[in-house]
């Protein structure tokens, strides 16, 4: 699923951490769009384009669009190069941006914008710029506009990353076992239901992709400290085992309807103390019992 | 009649009251009560709307949330002039669906429908809504049952026989198709009821244009555009009375879609302490006071996993006049607990109104839990699926 991230549109998340860093991957996925022929604007803002730039051969570097926020973001040395009016008014400049065909944007990173921008406003234009293709009304599911947004997790508290994990379609989360980067995917389908699904994978030099089943060494096979299992057992408000003594007492209890020798002598020979019972009747009103038999007056 | 051989006036006179005796071919006595069917009888005194009922405990009018099930669980239905506060599950999955199967019920029951929405445009959710169980396969599978239980009662009555002559109660009242429809989640609501229905929408990117730099005030803007949207509806077309109505009295249906989530243009999600605290409190407060004094019921989802603010959440819920909220199971670790292994979450009703009554209308069921089957959003009690055989019993011939 990871090779066909891109083909599922919207707003993707790639968060990373200190430990495993996510910028190779997005260098990845923008040289796989590149190839593919979609046009990649590039918002930089935290690594110079130079650093950006590197490792990627000379026809990808030519279809790369670099917007460039990093070397002046406050547009102090006031010349043409940098964007007037700053991160905002160049996502709002991608947002009106008309040409027809599928387009890919980069945000490196989204951190800094966070950490620039009104959150509310960051929202809001994230938003319209991920759905570009609801304003075109005849857009084919071949021209969706793809966002990418690398967000390093550390440097946010919960309430911004669970607010862009609910506008982001899909939410790549990056870590890994014994050297090995492995992503953990999200994928929200409109109106189905949520998939994820663990890819391992690494990086070549010349950053493609490479799938891999799995971690190179065996590790400790351990439950997915995500998803404990849950013991039904506990908190019963019945009894699941019998103690000895109580199996003891169900053993030796008689049952109710079997006939034993005790309970044939008890009703042969009445005990002491046991007063036999007898039957005191009184015919009332509407009883009409008579003490002759009806049967006398048959001649048989 | 003797009274009527006696004179001729009182001959006329009860010739008269004969004659429409007749004309009516059953009595003269008129049936006076509430009908679903919404025509205005000239002898009931109650105003009758398509898809409303007034509820048995208190005769408030009741609209249907569009779920059955959960019309039984609120006591009867949504209460008219409340509103009914959904949270929102984690992945926000379900949420949408409970959204649109109450604006599919106002499209069915003829209702006008306010449909407001930060995130999709209101014609797309329109489109996206379930296609309504058609009343005539709602009545032929009335009827089958109905005759099912018929001859099973044949079967049954041998010792009770005197009970066969008693009028007949129905297994499901047949006015049930008047008052809380059932859906198909699989398939959309046809194009024909969509245009024949009345609606407006407000999507906030159209209403504010982003680029205007606004100075902050107590109110969000979008919010306060929303409430002038609503006003506005309100008042033009007479839902509170103020223009006299000619034609037959309606019901607004207004659905708020995700209300609290950046989007709006509100900070609560992202921080506890902002300067906005209570945008969301003060748009709730002035919302129920626009539908207190209108015929309209409203759906509110909230995303409330997301608001860092604990106090504000109650305050949200506070504010709303019913609240239920949703817990879908998705990632946490009560997915592989066996109780819950054939449900996709559980539902709280967290709160009931006490409208016009001391006692509150609780249900006794508190833990519910509700499953997204293909076709059909089913909410039930969870079936312990243990196995009984393991019960202990002192004087039982099981071993264990």
């Amino acid at each position: 699923m990871l090779e066909s991230l891109l083909a599922l549109g919207g707003l993707v998340l790639l968060r990373d951490s200190v430990e495993w860093e996510g910028r190779s991957l997005l260098k990845a996925l923008i040289k796989k769009s590149a190839l593919c022929g979609e046009q990649v604007h590039i918002l930089g803002c935290e690594v110079s384009e130079e650093e950006f730039r590197e490792g990627f051969d000379s026809n990808i570097n030519s279809r790369l669009v670099y917007h460039d926020l990093f070397r002046d973001p406050l547009n102090w040395s006031e010349t043409g190069e940098t964007l007037p009016g700053g991160p905002l008014e160049a996502l709002r400049a991608l947002c009106r941006r008309t040409d027809p065909g599928p387009v890919t944007i980069a945000l490196d990173s989204l951190s800094w914008l966070l950490l620039h921008l009104p959150c509310t406003t960051l929202c809001q234009t994230l938003h319209t710029l991920s759905h570009q293709d609801s304003c075109h009304g005849d857009s084919s599911p071949g021209e969706q506009v793809h966002v990418l947004g690398l967000l390093h997790e550390e440097l946010h508290g919960p309430g911004p990353l669970g607010v862009l994990s609910s506008l982001a379609q899909t939410e790549v989360t990056l870590s890994g076992a014994m050297g090995q980067a492995s992503a953990h995917i999200l994928y929200r389908r409109p109106q189905q239901r949520l998939t994820h699904q663990t890819q391992w994978f690494s990086i070549l030099p010349d950053f493609s992709l490479e799938l891999q089943g799995g971690p190179p060494l065996e590790p400790q096979p351990y439950p997915d400290p995500r998803v404990p299992s849950m013991d039904p057992t506990t908190h019963l408000t019945f009894n699941l085992r019998l103690s000895k003594k109580e199996r003891e007492a169900k053993d030796s209890l008689t049952l109710p309807f079997q006939f034993s020798s005790e309970k044939q002598q008890a009703l042969l020979c009445p005990g002491l103390g046991q007063a036999t019972s007898h039957i005191f009747y009184e015919p009332d009103a509407y009883d009409d019992l008579d003490q002759e038999d009806p049967d006398d007056d048959l001649d048989v | 009649m003797a009274a009527a051989a006696s004179c001729s006036t009182s001959t006329r006179s009860t010739g008269s009251v004969v004659v429409a005796a007749s004309r009516n071919s059953v009595t003269s006595f008129q049936r006076r009560g509430p009908r679903a069917s919404g025509t205005d009888s000239g002898c009931s005194r109650l105003v009758s709307i398509a898809g409303t009922r007034p509820s048995v405990r208190n005769g408030q009018l009741l609209v249907s949330t569009g779920l059955p099930a959960l019309d039984q669980l609120l006591g009867g239905g949504l209460a008219v002039g409340t509103v009914l506060l959904i949270e929102e599950d984690k992945y926000n999955i379900y949420s949408p669906l409970l959204f649109k199967y109450f604006l599919a019920e106002g499209i069915v029951t003829g209702h006008t429908l306010l449909v407001a929405s930060a995130k999709e445009d209101p014609a797309d959710i329109l489109q996206e809504l379930p296609a309504p169980l058609l009343d005539d396969n709602c009545k032929k599978e009335c009827d089958e049952d109905i005759c099912n239980h018929k001859t099973e009662s044949n079967i049954k009555m041998k010792i009770a026989w005197r009970y066969q002559l008693l009028p007949k109660m129905e297994a499901r009242p047949v006015s049930s198709s008047r008052f809380g429809h059932y859906y198909d989640v699989s398939k959309r609501i046809p194009q024909e009821l969509i245009e024949a229905s009345k609606w407006h929408g407000f999507f906030l990117p159209e209403k504010i244009s982003s680029t205007l730099n606004l100075e902050p005030c107590s109110l969000n803007h979008g919010y306060i555009k929303l409430l002038q949207f609503i006003q506005n509806i309100i008042y033009e077309e007479g839902f509170d009375g103020s223009n006299p109505q000619k034609k037959q009295k309606n019901i607004l249906r207004i659905g708020i879609q995700n209300l609290g989530s950046p989007l709006w243009g509100d900070d609560i999600c992202w921080t506890e302490n902002c300067d906005s605290n209570h945008s969301l409190t003060k748009f709730l407060y002035m919302l129920r006071g626009l539908l207190r004094s209108s015929l309209s019921a409203c759906i509110i989802t909230v995303p409330t996993h997301l608001i860092q603010n604990k106090a504000i959440i109650a305050r949200v819920t506070n504010l709303s006049d019913t609240v239920v909220g949703l817990e879908s199971f998705i990632g946490s670790e009560k997915e592989t607990n066996p109780l819950y292994k054939d449900y996709h979450g559980l539902i709280h009703i967290r709160q009931i109104p006490q409208l016009n009554n001391l006692i509150y209308d609780v249900s006794d069921v508190k833990d519910l839990a509700f499953k997204l089957k293909r076709k059909l959003f089913t909410i039930e009690k969870p079936r312990c699926c243990y196995n009984l055989q393991n019960r202990t019993r002192l004087c039982g011939l099981i071993r264990v």
